[in-house]
This record gives structure tokens, C-alpha cells and sequence, in this order.
């Protein structure tokens, strides 16, 4: 491929994966208020579209119309910034998420991702570390106390789970030998599963993982019945939209992560025993991932209402009395089936 | 001093919180799959039980004529002055009926102080829940709006003289 | 002083009270229908049966006149029970309609049944029917049911009326209240018996269901039925006046009144023919103008015309204040030709309440200076200048003149300007060049001076566009206290008119005099202050019974 095709092919990619966050995003809010109202008796949005399937698309375009409130007491300029910076790295980090192996198509051979950076998991983890500051200058920029709470809770949240998630990826790392998301997907072939050989790591990745998406038990920076919203109180129209944007985005790259460096990423165990073609396996493997990621999602949706909010010192325990050092036994566990198993 | 323990402490198999946290997410599972409460409302209607307060009606006897002797307790005891009586006299028996007899809803706070009170069980309330209004003046209600025939309140009546 | 003990409350008497009447002065009461402190003793109605140490039996406190060393219990469980008992006996007949009857709120039955009744009847044979919704003479309406026979309006008309109209008849629970054959219950003070009966048994037919008594306010006023100016409350819901009741004065009226004060004096305040607003005459027409434009166009007519040819009439119907401002008036534009028209019916008067005279405040309008100064006309006088031409412009206060002589009329046709303050549309009224709404006497504060030369305040009780009813310290009903303006119960009209002083002190202002009253109180101290009739006067010592003027009064001038 020369440059040109390159370049084509990257664009179509990154346009490819946008417009699939964005449609993912509309339907994962549609989902998360349906399962939400199941969870709690009811029925939940039911009239706009299809079963309501429209409703985020109404909403959305509510919001493109009210009117963007700037409060007179903020940073005007970090206050557009915090939520373009919150969606940028939302959006940036999926780059480097392989969703199916590499395929030939028209003559090319095209790997599923956007970017094969072979420190792809260094990459996500400094991303990730950039969201809080959207959060963080939300906060600071608005103005009211309680948004600037809530950029602190989120801050000194953040830092203190990325310490447990580092040290969780860290056993995914020893196992694979590698950086690159594609070669850790590959290292999970058949039944080797990051999740089922280390289910300590797997667990404290995925309450990390809650930890960094800001979602509940986790979701402090919001916490409406103290914060009034936390870091987007100040925030309306489009601005408040992109926050709402950037957090489902979120929702789906930490879904896509832990099916990544966990559950095997797009692949099927033993699917090559079964003898069928390329084009059948790779479209599987592909369905396998989004699979994976649907799951995971409603995963998601699913512990946001059934499990209570933390208060702020039981959130700082556990990060550092419990996840801290489990994650660290982790890595002794695999350090160990190393030695042992010889992987 | 001594320092209270908590009643209830939990195990260690609790303190694990991961097994608890499993079997709240299989309760939310399995509500997830149970019959939803919701009524879908334009086109299910909730029917109030005869213990209901819609907003108060007055009654109309199977010969047209209200019951009403506009004697004005419930203007009296009405804490939200939300009804104005003004009687006249009438030819019938109960020499008294109410000329106007009008209930501003916007001031209504629905607490059936009027029916409790009414020495004729003449006001009663309801089970109109419906009450939709655009200007103040279409919020008070008339006779033509109030009377309803007794028949349609034959339920309120019965719990009235169950339990009043 | 003979000393008697009642409920451990030892206290003097006059020799010859009856217990209720020594408890009552010492502030006991004791419960009572039959009786009334003015008048006889019937004491049949058995409420106020009290224990008396030393004596066997209870004894009626109306009757039992009081001892020295006498000892009464009013609450004793004795006194208790038999009160229970009597309160048993008159609710056994005595119909359960409260909600239709118009003396529910200030019934006494009522309020006795709430304190003294067992709350429930032990009664349960069928009840004694009697006719309904009798009319027991023009003015009254009677429901036999209701009647408790305690008398009182019997004893009334027999001794306060004069005329003995009404009797008992029949025997035991049949017995009812009638007239005579063929005669009506029609003497001037019928209405004083829908007061004084206990029940609902006699209501007004003027007032009957109009509104319970517990939604209007009441504001003490005075009567402006004739000289006699008795005392009155003044019952207003929704800014409108529904009735009139009397108001204890002994000086003036004791508790009674006659019907044609009661009925008749308070209805023009609502007519429909009420001047709303100032107007001035364009084209033969007259057409509604604001104030000022009014105010401006009188000022300059009147100075048009010579001292001479300007003649001021004021009115007995006005207040102390409206009269002295119009002498002031008078008195800047250099008129003496000054006098107000006499309303008297030669011999309608007895020797009860009822005076000849029909106005309220003749000789305040007097007192106050409106009489012919010197080389001036009198109200014949006036009008003979009109029809000479010597007169030619004409100020009318609060009259109708027209009632003077049945060719007033035309003689004021020769007018070259005609300024008229009116309350209502009256012939006067419709006739003037330029004409100012007046406050009535329900719509201001004033004073009238009566036929004895007693000063009596009245005060607003309908408010005018000028007043509001919280702001100017009138009294309000509940629903005035609560009600806002988008309640259809406060939105009753309100008039756009002034008392006469304030217009004519506007007037004045006009027409170049110094004048800055705030309030009629003020006119009121001016007038004091000049007159020495009134010397020593303010509202406060006028209060609300009324005080004698300071100067001898010879039976005012009927002309």
C-alpha cells in the first residue's frame, strides 16, 4: 500500500468507528433508561419511534436547541474546552482497539483497528489519565462549588483507581509479552482467557474500569444528591451533551478493553477446529467482539442499578486497602503460573 | 465510654462484598422479567378506588335539582377559599339552593374538608383526576361543570356512609 | 349596697335587680332567649335556671330578684344538668335546618346547643310539623318551626312598637306565633324582631339569603334615615352593602331601628344609576372626563362669573367636613349666597325614633356655616335669582334640589353653569354642566350632627377606587383578608368617586386657595378649632357612641 491508500483507508476507518461510537451511543442510552425502568417495574421510554427507539435522538435534538448557558463566574475559555477534551479522548482511545482480526479486502489487507500502535495498552492507560482533565476543568472553570467538588472527587478518583488498573494490566502484560492489543489477543487463544487465568486481575480491572468511566457504585463526580450534578451542573445545550457523549463513549472502550486484554478479544475458541471459511470466521470473530462488548455494556447498565453509590472514604479504602493490593497479588498469581506452567 | 457495636455485623463471607453484589444483580435480573406497574396513561386509565379525592362535584338528584342548599359551610371551612356560594330562594321544599356555586381549582388543594363538612351530602369528591386548564377563568368551575348525576357517585356515597 | 355571691364572686347590687341583671354587670353571663334587658320579664324560656344556696328548687335568674347575702351558682353540676334538660326540651321541636337558616352564625340557639347541648337528641318520635315560610307582614318572614315561643317579639311590639300585632296561639307544641285576623305585622319597627329573636323563626325578606352573616364584614356607621342618626353596622360582602343592622346606643337609639332606615337608606350606594366617574357637558351631552380635566374646566367657569352671580348649595345628607369645605369654597369666591334644602315631612314623626326631619346632619350642615351670610341669599332666594337672571352659576353638593318646589326644574334650566357632586343620577345631577362623583355615606369618613346635637362618626365601609380596604384601616371580612384580585368574590365593583370635601378641596386648589387636608380627620379638627359647637371635639372623643355638641341646641330651624 502506498501512502496514499494509507491515509484513505485510515480515514475511512476513524469515520467507520466514530459514526459507530456515536450510533452505539444514541442506542446505549435508549438501553440503559429501558433496563433502568425494567430494574425498577416500569416500562420506560415508549413513544418516541419504535418502542422508543427515538427517543435519544429527540432528546438530542433538544438539546442542540436550548439555549448554551455560560455562567458569568467561569473561565469561559476552559469551560468550552473541559467537554471538547472529555470527547476527544473518549473518541482517540478507540484507535488502537483491534475488533477483528487482519482481513483482505479488495486485494488490501486491512487490520481491524484503526491504529496497530504496539504500545497500544500504554496508550489507552495515558488517554484514559487525560479524561480527568475534561472533568477536572469543568469543574474548576464553572465557577460553583459544587462543580468544582465534583472535579476533585474525579480527579483524586481517578488517580487513585489507575494505580490498581495499571497493576491489573501489568499480570495481562506478563502473559502476553506485549504491548500491541492485537499480539494480547492472539495470546488468548482457546480457552486462555486473561479472565479465567487470573480472575483476581479480571475483577479489579473491571471495578477499575467502573472507577474510571465514572459510573455508579463509582460515579462521585455526579452524585446528584449532594454535587447537583457534579462537574456538568454548570453545563447545558451541547456542552452538557458532549459530557453525556463522552461518558457512554467511555462506557464502550471500557467495555471493549476488558473484552481486549480479558475475555479474548474477537475471538472464538477453537472456531478454526470447526473447518468453516475465512470470510465466515473473520465475520464471526468480528460478532464475537461486539458480542463481547454488548454484554459487557449491560454489564454496566445492569450494576449502575442495582448496586448503591460508595461515600467518598469507603470509595478511597477500597481503591487503596483492597484493589491496590490485589491487583499487586495478581501479579504475583501470574508471575507464578509462569514459573510453574512455563506459559 | 464504651463504644456501641453495630447490631447487625456482617460475616466474612459479606465483608467478600463480591458474593452480595452477585445476588443483588441476580434480584435486578429477575425483576427485569416481572410484570411492569406502569399504566401507559392516555390510553390506560387509572380507575381510583371510592377512597379516591378527585376534585369535588356537587350532587345532582335523579330529578335534576342538586342537593345543595348553598348553606356555605364548605366556603367556611374551605382552607384554600377556593369556594364561593351565593344562595337564592326556591319554590322546592328545601326553600334554599345555590344560585352560583363556584370552586376556583386553582386554589382547590383537594382535601375534601368541604365534603366532610357538608351537612347534605351535597358536595362530594370524585374520582376526576383530569383537570386541565389554560387561563385562570376556565379554572373555576361552575355549576354546569359541577353538578354530576348521583348515580356516577354512587360508590363515594357508599364509602361516605361507611366510614365518615 | 346589698352584696350578693355568684360563682364565689362576691359583688354589689342595685336593689332591685333580678340575678341576671347583677351578673351581667359584673361580667356573668348567664344563658337566656326569653329575656331582654329592655324588655318585661316573660321567663318562659327556662335557660336560666340557676341554684340558689338555701333555696329548695332552682330558680329562673330573670325573675328572681336579687338579695343582700343571696349565693347563686351558675356552673354548679346542678345548674349543669337542669340546662342540659331545658336546652333537651326546646331542641326536641326545633328543626335541624341550620343550613338553610339565615340566623345560623348569630343564633343564639346555636351557640347555646354548642355549649350547654349534649350534641346528640335523645328524641326519636317524629318531630312537630308547622307551616313554613310564612309572611308575617311586608317585611318579615316567619317559620313556625323554628320557634322556640320565647316571646320576645310579642313583648316588643307590645311595648317598644306600641302596637300589639302579634300573639301566641294555640296550647303545648302546637303553639304558634300569628298577627290578628286580617291585620298585618306591619308597624314601622318590625325589623328589630328578626334582631332579637333568638332563632331563625323571623327573617328579613330583604335580606333573606343574600349571604350568611360570617362572610361580610360589619363597619359602625350611622343611620342617614332621619335626624335621629341611629347607630348601624354596616354588613358589606364583595364591596357591596347587604344590610343594615342597628347598633347599641342609649343616648341615641337603644338597640332598635325603623325598617325604612334599615331598608331603604343603603341601596342607591349600589344602584345602577351611581355617578361613576367625573363628567363634563359637551353638545348637550354629558361625556365622561378624568379628574384633573374636570377640576380644571370648573375652576375656570366658575371664575367666568361676578361674586354675585354664584350661588353654593350644601346638603344635610352631607358630612360636618363636606359642609365647612364648602363654606371655605364659598367663602374664597366671595358668595354669601349660601343655604342647603331642608327634606322634612311635617308630622311623620312619633315619639319612638322617627323625626320629621329626613336628613341626618341639618343642623351640622348649620353648625358647619352653611346659612346665608351677610346681604345673602337664601335657598328661595337663590332660586328666585336664578329666574331673575341675577344668579348664574350654581354649585350643588350631595341634594337633589329639585324636591324643593316642583318648578325648580325649570328655573335651573336658566343656569349659565350648573357644578353638581351626586352620588346618583338624581334630577339635580343630570341637569349639571359639570359633574363630580360623590362618596356616599358607606364610602367615607365623617361626622353627622343629630336632631339632639349629638356628633356621630361614620365610617367607609365600601371601597371606593381611592380606597383600599387594608391600607385604609377599614374592616374586612375573611374573605377580603385572604382574597386576591383574581378571586371573582373580591372583584366587586369599586366606584370612582371622592368624598365631597376632597373634591371640593381639590376644587379649592383650583381655584387658587390654600388648602392641604389629607384626611377628614383634619377638615374635622379645622372645623373644631373655628367652631365653638364643636370645641374640644376630635374623632377620638367622638368614638364610636357619639358626644355632645358643645353649645345649647334650640330645636333646629325648620323653615
Amino acid at each position: 500500500m502506498n501512502i496514499t491508500e494509507i491515509i484513505v483507508v485510515s480515514l475511512i476507518k476513524i469515520v467507520l468507528v466514530i459514526v459507530m461510537i456515536l450510533v452505539a451511543v444514541i442506542f446505549l442510552v435508549y438501553f440503559e433508561r429501558r433496563i433502568s425502568a425494567w430494574i425498577q417495574y416500569r416500562i420506560g421510554p415508549n413513544r418516541v419511534g419504535w418502542k422508543g427507539i427515538l427517543q435519544t435522538t429527540a432528546d438530542v435534538m433538544k438539546l442542540l436547541l436550548k439555549e448554551d448557558i455560560v455562567p458569568s463566574a467561569s473561565n469561559k475559555t476552559l469551560h468550552t474546552l473541559a467537554p471538547i477534551i472529555a470527547l476527544f479522548v473518549a473518541f482517540s482511545t478507540y484507535a488502537v482497539i483491534p475488533f477483528g482480526p487482519d482481513v483482505t479486502i479488495f486485494g488490501y489487507q486491512v487490520k481491524l483497528m484503526v491504529a496497530d500502535v504496539n504500545i497500544g495498552v500504554l496508550y489507552v492507560l495515558a488517554l484514559t489519565s487525560l479524561g480527568v482533565y475534561g472533568i477536572t476543568f469543568a469543574g474548576y472553570s464553572s465557577g460553583s462549588k459544587y462543580s468544582l467538588l465534583g472535579g476533585i472527587r474525579s480527579s483524586a478518583q481517578m488517580i487513585s483507581y489507575e494505580v490498581s488498573m495499571g497493576f491489573s494490566v501489568a499480570g495481562v502484560l506478563l502473559l502476553s509479552e506485549s504491548l500491541n492489543p492485537q499480539k494480547i489477543v492472539l495470546a488468548q487463544s482457546g480457552w486462555m482467557w486473561n479472565a479465567i487465568l487470573q480472575p483476581i486481575g479480571f475483577i479489579t480491572f473491571v471495578v477499575s474500569a467502573f472507577a474510571e468511566t465514572n459510573r455508579l457504585p463509582f460515579d462521585l463526580p455526579e452524585a446528584e444528591p449532594e454535587l447537583v450534578g457534579g462537574y456538568h451542573t454548570e453545563y447545558s445545550s451541547m456542552k452538557f451533551a458532549g459530557f453525556f457523549l463522552a461518558e457512554y463513549a467511555n462506557m464502550i472502550i471500557a467495555s471493549a478493553m476488558i473484552t481486549t486484554l480479558y475475555l479474548g478479544g474477537w475471538q472464538i475458541p477453537y472456531i478454526d477446529k470447526l473447518g468453516l471459511g475465512v470470510t465466515l470466521t473473520t465475520l464471526l470473530q468480528v460478532g464475537a467482539f461486539f458480542l463481547k462488548v454488548i454484554f459487557l455494556l449491560f454489564f454496566f447498565i445492569w450494576v449502575r442499578w442495582s448496586i448503591p453509590r460508595f461515600r467518598y472514604d469507603q470509595l478511597m479504602s477500597l481503591g487503596w486497602k483492597v484493589m491496590f493490593p490485589l491487583s499487586i497479588i495478581n501479579i504475583i498469581w501470574v508471575a507464578c503460573l509462569i514459573m510453574i506452567f512455563n506459559l | 465510654m464504651e463504644l456501641k457495636r453495630r447490631e447487625k455485623d456482617l460475616t466474612v463471607w459479606q465483608k467478600l462484598y463480591i458474593p452480595e453484589i452477585v445476588k443483588g444483580l441476580a434480584l435486578t435480573l429477575r425483576t427485569m422479567f416481572k410484570p411492569k406497574v406502569t399504566m401507559e396513561y392516555p390510553e390506560i386509565k387509572f380507575q381510583p378506588p371510592s377512597s379516591y379525592r378527585g376534585r369535588p362535584v356537587l350532587v345532582q338528584e335523579e330529578n335534576g335539582v342538586e342537593r345543595c342548599v348553598a348553606c356555605g359551610l364548605c366556603s367556611r371551612v374551605c382552607p384554600a377559599l377556593a369556594i364561593e356560594v351565593q344562595a337564592a330562594e326556591t319554590e322546592l321544599e328545601k326553600e334554599r339552593y345555590p344560585k352560583k356555586f363556584e370552586i376556583n381549582m386553582i386554589r382547590c388543594i383537594f382535601c375534601g374538608f368541604c365534603e366532610e363538612v357538608c351537612p347534605e351530602e351535597a358536595i362530594v369528591m370524585s374520582k376526576d383526576y383530569e383537570l386541565v386548564f389554560t387561563n385562570r377563568e376556565d379554572a373555576i368551575y361552575g355549576k354546569d361543570k359541577l353538578l354530576v348525576p348521583v348515580e356516577k357517585l354512587k360508590d363515594r356515597l357508599e364509602f361516605l356512609r361507611k366510614f365518615k | 349596697m346589698p352584696k350578693i355571691t355568684v360563682d364565689g364572686k362576691e359583688f354589689e347590687f342595685k336593689q332591685g335587680q333580678t340575678i341576671i341583671e347583677a351578673a351581667r354587670e359584673n361580667g356573668i353571663s348567664i344563658p337566656h332567649f326569653c329575656w331582654h334587658p329592655k324588655l318585661s320579664v316573660s321567663g318562659n324560656c327556662r335557660v336560666c335556671l340557676v341554684e340558689v344556696e338555701k333555696m329548695p328548687k332552682l330558680v329562673i335568674a330573670c325573675s328572681t330578684y336579687a338579695a343582700d347575702g343571696m349565693v347563686v351558682h351558675t356552673q354548679s353540676e346542678k345548674t349543669l344538668t337542669a340546662r342540659n334538660a331545658v336546652m333537651e326540651f326546646l331542641l326536641i321541636n326545633h328543626p335541624l335546618d341550620c343550613p338553610i337558616c339565615d340566623e345560623a352564625g348569630e343564633c343564639k340557639l346555636q351557640d347555646y346547643a354548642y355549649k350547654h347541648g349534649k350534641g346528640e337528641s335523645r328524641f326519636e318520635e317524629i318531630k312537630m310539623r308547622k307551616e313554613k315560610r310564612v309572611s308575617l307582614g311586608p317585611r318579615i318572614i316567619f317559620d313556625a318551626e323554628r320557634c322556640i315561643s320565647c316571646s320576645r317579639c310579642i313583648r316588643f311590639s307590645d311595648e317598644i312598637a306600641k302596637q300589639k300585632q302579634l300573639t301566641f296561639v294555640n296550647r303545648g307544641d302546637r303553639v304558634t306565633i300569628t298577627t290578628f285576623e286580617e291585620e298585618g305585622f306591619d308597624n314601622p319597627y318590625t325589623l328589630n324582631t328578626i334582631d332579637i329573636c333568638p332563632v331563625g323563626a323571623l327573617t328579613s325578606k330583604d335580606f333573606r339569603f343574600k349571604s350568611r352573616v360570617w362572610e361580610m364584614s360589619s363597619t359602625k356607621s350611622v343611620c342617614i334615615g332621619c335626624a335621629r342618626g341611629c347607630n348601624t353596622e354596616i354588613w358589606v360582602r364583595n364591596n357591596q352593602i347587604l344590610r343594615l343592622t342597628p347598633r347599641r346606643n342609649e343616648a341615641v337609639n337603644s338597640y332598635w331601628m325603623c325598617d325604612h332606615g334599615r331598608l331603604d337608606t343603603f341601596k342607591f350606594v349600589n344602584a345602577e344609576d351611581r355617578v361613576d366617574g367625573s363628567f363634563i357637558r359637551r353638545e348637550g351631552k354629558l361625556e365622561k372626563a378624568d379628574w384633573e380635566t374636570a377640576l380644571k374646566e370648573a375652576a375656570k367657569r366658575i371664575k367666568e362669573f361676578k361674586n354675585s352671580e354664584i350661588a353654593v348649595i350644601g346638603s344635610a345628607f352631607a358630612t360636618l367636613e363636606d359642609n365647612y369645605l364648602l363654606t371655605k369654597i364659598a367663602k374664597s369666591i366671595g358668595t354669601a349666597n349660601i343655604d342647603f334644602v331642608r327634606h322634612v315631612i311635617p308630622g311623620d314623626q312619633d315619639d319612638i325614633l322617627i323625626k320629621e326631619d329626613k336628613t341626618p346632619n341639618s343642623l351640622g350642615a348649620e353648625l358647619a356655616g352653611v346659612k346665608p351670610g351677610k346681604n345673602g341669599l337664601n335657598i328661595s332666594g337663590i332660586l328666585d335669582g336664578i329666574k331673575a337672571g341675577k344668579i348664574k352659576a350654581l354649585l350643588v353638593m350631595d341634594d337633589d334640589i329639585t324636591t324643593f318646589a316642583p318648578d325648580t326644574e325649570e328655573i335651573l334650566t336658566k343656569l349659565d353653569l350648573l357644578i353638581v357632586l351626586a352620588v346618583n343620577f338624581n334630577k339635580t345631577a343630570v341637569m349639571a354642566d359639570i359633574l363630580f362623583p360623590a362618596a356616599s355615606f358607606a364610602e367615607k369618613h365623617g361626622t353627622f350632627v343629630n336632631f339632639s346635637g349629638r356628633v356621630q362618626r361614620i365610617r367607609p365601609a365600601v371601597a371606593t377606587t381611592g380606597l383600599d380596604r387594608a391600607l385604609d384601616g377599614m374592616t374586612m371580612s375573611r374573605w377580603d383578608k385572604f382574597g386576591s384580585q383574581f378571586d371573582r368574590w373580591m372583584q366587586g365593583h369599586k366606584y370612582d368617586s371622592k368624598p365631597s370635601w376632597k373634591i371640593l378641596a381639590q376644587l379649592g386648589i383650583q381655584l387658587g386657595i390654600k388648602i392641604k387636608y389629607q384626611m377628614a380627620e383634619e377638615v374635622f379638627d379645622d372645623l373644631a378649632a373655628s367652631a365653638d359647637a364643636f370645641k374640644g371635639l376630635d374623632y377620638d372623643v367622638i368614638g364610636d357612641l357619639g358626644a355632645e355638641i358643645k353649645i345649647k341646641v334650640k330645636e333646629p330651624t325648620l323653615a
